[in-house]
């Protein structure tokens, strides 16, 4: 798994680091890091956590979401 | 011990190379649920409605309702399978008995030589499971995972697992999350 933050973004709150059951991540400098990007089993649990939205995962397999209303999110693509 | 090809054909099936951001908005899931998403958000709507009636009612007495009814199903299920005495294999002939609802793969950390770790007196193998029906009913009804609805789960794989190579077994959850969870099956 490769994981990035971006550190403009990230705010340091260290909320990623306290979430990851994995201890994926570590606070350094007041940015977070990931430092053991290999015990990620992408859960995403802090994709949802991070109040930044700082947090970049590459190779994730993603799980399927049928809970997805297609309407309001076609709604909110021509929105944006 | 399991077998590296399994393993490997498994982590395989997970790997991609798709780009995951916070911000990204889906224009479509595999298969389209256009077709089926009224009958389908109905289906996890009835669901979440009836497991939270469960709980008001019954307190935490929901969980061992629902982890009944998984376990009463897992081995109804897995009776008509081959009974295997490896794990790796009914690990194997449980994901496809589950495909369709649930999608799972063994795993390890890091520092952890083999899937099926020793520590503390415990025998037990990690779980993270992908797709699952129960994580998406739970998000349809913004009800929390980890909950009634997730012992179905439990109970299923425990029953099944029991069924299929005759031992007695026990899942925890690890970590919930929206992409995956990681489970621990605890062999006894």
């Amino acid at each position: 798994m490769d994981i990035r933050v971006d550190t403009d973004a990230c705010v340091g709150c260290g909320l990623c680091v306290k979430d990851c059951p994995m201890d994926v991540y570590e606070l350094r400098d007041g940015v977070s890091v990931p430092v053991k990007p290999k015990n990620c089993m992408g859960c995403l649990s802090c994709h949802e956590i991070c109040p930044a939205q700082a947090l970049e995962h590459r190779g994730i397999y993603p799980a399927r979401r049928h809970y997805i209303d297609m309407r309001v999110c076609e709604m909110l693509n021509r929105v944006i | 011990m399991m077998t590296a090809s399994y393993i490997d054909e498994l982590h395989e099936s997970f790997h991609t190379d798709i780009v995951y951001r916070s911000e990204d908005i889906p224009l479509e899931c595999t298969p389209r649920p256009s077709e089926m998403e009224e009958t389908l958000h109905g289906v996890m709507k009835l669901n979440g409605l009836i497991i939270r009636s469960l709980e008001e009612i019954a307190g935490r007495g929901a969980n061992a309702v629902t982890y009944r009814a998984g376990k009463k199903f897992g081995h109804e299920i897995a009776k008509y399978f081959q009974k295997r005495d490896d794990v790796e294999e009914a690990l194997h002939e449980l994901s496809d008995l589950l495909r369709g609802q649930y999608t799972f793969e063994v795993w390890k950390p890091e520092d952890k030589e083999n899937f099926i770790i020793e520590e503390d007196g415990q025998t037990f193998i990690y779980l993270v499971f992908h797709d699952c029906i129960v994580r998406q009913t739970l998000r349809r009804n913004g009800q929390e995972q980890g909950g009634p609805l997730c012992q179905t789960l439990f109970g299923y794989v425990v029953g099944a697992i029991e069924e299929i190579t005759g031992r007695r077994a026990k899942l925890e959850i690890v970590h919930t999350g929206p992409n995956a969870c990681l489970k621990k099956l605890i062999l006894k």
